[in-house]
């Protein structure tokens, strides 16, 4: 662990000291280095499950699949940021890098951390470097508001979070992960109880976001940078089923009665933010309502508490977090071009940016869950094991898989086919620096195919 | 560079049309010709920017800007209506709580099935 965390550590002198030629080739260095490095937790060798363990630090197969994603996205992030940050006064591009090593760091430590206390102060502790990046590199005055909505709505969800964490600290003795799944139920008064359930999840089910309080989403989303939206949609929703997915061992028989609002509200939430998608004009708002529908799949498919809820949740999280970085990749490289989010805009690009065309169609194809990409191995999973638990999931999840599919093919036809508008005149070819961010994020996507055993977690059999 | 044409799926104005000019009054004619040359200026500033070689950006259009900001912010504009209460009960707090009986009744009789 340490191997990766000495090095995403010294990543914040790196930025302040390299001379500006070379800031951002060694900045991209170093952390494609330290991704490459943690590729070599998925190596799992215990009997028990957790690896690289120490009183604070330890890795199991849950935890992985999501710190290598992590991982892996700051170069991504990196190399996505160059272009727009050009031209800005070298401090603040240090200051840009440093914040998002500086959320990598954070994200390491949460993922990695099996005291629940260090994970909350982790869960709370990335959301200061996201919404400096977003208040400070957002692109249109809408971005305070976002920044606003993105704060309190998560720091309000997180506060109950910390008192049901002390109330377990103080029954039960410890919050070690390794020891709460085998402790006794918290056993309060019977309204209490419940409380305190909801005081656990809320937390999280607002990270995720679930569709009643997903509100702050779709803002912080479009306002912040690329890296932002990147980072956000990638790891930090994720943050939030992670800590779903640790909890949900503690909280067990309680669950049985709680988890019907939040499912109707997770499965209908995936109904209603896809038929939103089809109405969207603005091209990343299209993409964060679709994060929230994928989340909501995900966050029925941890409320259910089945093995293969679970498992198919994981590899819906990690297929999502790629595919949807990728999306929003694209979406930058239109907005670079065209400085507007329009999709009315930016249509026909495929005469125009043909080669471009190809990674649009994969990221919408892994969007809209094809197989054999593992977005659908995740979903299918969530849905077969929804079905088993009420057969009447099938209908919800089946439109909500129609309603993705049209607004992903929505997307990718809006901007690709169609007549390209006239009076675009400086449209620049891609980037060689584009193709190698969208190849980073989807050669990864397609290789899971071949060994989707690195992302079952717990239950991998 | 963009070849001009008329707008095909305009109507064309009665001034324009022989059949209906001599049933025009002298200020009706004197009224759609100020708004012609209205219409005019506004095409000829297009033009200019169309046609600029120095231009690197989109040209801005004020309308699409009007009708994108409007589709982004309904909330600032909503208002309690009966049309409005009404598809929001529908589609928004109704199918919660059927669907939060219709799971519990298949999971509680039925067990799941």
């Amino acid at each position: 662990m340490l191997k990766i965390l000495i090095p995403t550590l010294f990543l914040l002198p790196t930025t302040w000291l390299t001379s500006s030629k070379w800031l951002w080739p060694t900045a991209l260095t170093q952390s494609m280095l330290i991704a490459l490095g943690s590729i070599t937790w998925l190596n799992n060798t215990t009997d028990t499950g957790w690896t690289a363990l120490n009183s604070y630090i330890g890795t199991d197969p849950l935890s992985t699949p999501l710190l290598v994603l992590s991982c892996w996205l700051l170069p991504l992030m990196l190399l996505a940021s160059q272009n727009h940050l050009s031209s800005e006064p070298m401090n603040r591009q240090r200051m840009y890098i440093t914040l998002l090593a500086t959320l990598q760091l954070f994200l390491i430590l949460a993922f990695g951390a099996t005291e629940m206390i260090m994970f909350y102060v982790m869960f709370e502790a990335t959301l200061i470097p996201t919404l400096l990046v977003i208040t400070r590199w957002g692109n249109q005055t809408e971005r305070l508001n976002a920044g606003t909505y993105f704060l309190f709505y998560t720091l309000a969800g997180s506060l109950p979070l910390l008192v049901a964490l002390l109330m377990l600290q103080n029954n039960t003795g410890t919050l070690s992960l390794l020891i709460i799944p085998y402790a006794k139920p918290l056993l309060l008064m019977p309204f209490g109880s419940k409380i305190w359930w909801a005081a656990c999840m809320i937390a999280f089910l607002v990270k995720m976001p679930l569709y009643g309080m997903h509100l702050w989403l779709p803002k912080a989303h479009v306002e912040a940078p690329v890296a932002g939206s990147m980072v956000l949609a990638a790891v930090l929703l994720k943050l939030g089923g992670y800590g779903m997915m640790r909890l949900m061992i503690v909280l067990d028989p309680l669950s049985k009665e709680m988890v019907y609002p939040f499912i109707v509200l997770a499965l209908w939430g995936v109904i209603m933010t896809g038929s939103i998608c089809l109405r969207q004009t603005d091209l990343k708002s299209l993409i964060a309502y679709s994060s929230v529908s994928h989340m909501g799949l995900v966050a029925g498919g941890i409320l259910i508490q089945t093995p293969w809820g679970f498992t198919g949740a994981l590899i819906l999280m990690i297929a999502h977090g790629l595919a949807s970085s990728a999306l929003f990749c694209l979406a930058n490289t239109n907005y670079e071009r065209t400085h507007s989010r329009t999709m009315l805009l930016a249509r026909g690009l495929q005469i125009a940016l043909p080669l471009m065309t190809t990674w649009w169609f994969i990221a919408s194809l892994a969007n809209l869950a094809l197989p054999p990409l593992p977005n659908l191995m995740g979903e299918l999973m969530i849905l077969t094991s929804l079905f088993n638990w009420s057969a009447w999931t099938l209908i919800l999840t089946g439109i909500g898989t129609l309603i993705t599919a049209a607004y992903s093919l929505y997307m990718f036809l809006m901007s690709q086919r169609g007549p390209l508008p006239q009076h675009m005149l400086a449209l620049p070819p891609s980037y060689t620096r584009e193709h190698l961010l969208m190849a980073l994020h989807l050669i990864p996507l397609l290789l899971i195919i071949l060994k989707p055993a690195l992302l079952w977690g717990w239950f991998a059999c | 560079m963009a070849d001009y044409r008329e707008a095909p799926l305009a109507t064309r104005p009665k001034t324009l049309d022989p059949n209906e000019y001599f049933n025009l009054s002298p200020d009706y004619r004197r009224a759609e010709a100020e708004r012609a040359a209205l219409r005019a200026g506004l095409k000829r500033q297009y033009q200019l920017q169309l046609n600029n070689p120095h231009r690197k950006e989109l040209i801005e259009d004020p309308a699409l800007n009007r009708w994108v900001y409007a589709r982004a912010n309904p909330y600032n504009h909503f208002k309690a209506t009966k049309k409005t209460s009404l598809l929001g009960a529908l589609f928004g707090v109704a199918p919660l709580f059927i669907l939060y009986y219709v799971f519990k009744t298949d999971r509680v009789c039925y067990g799941g099935r």
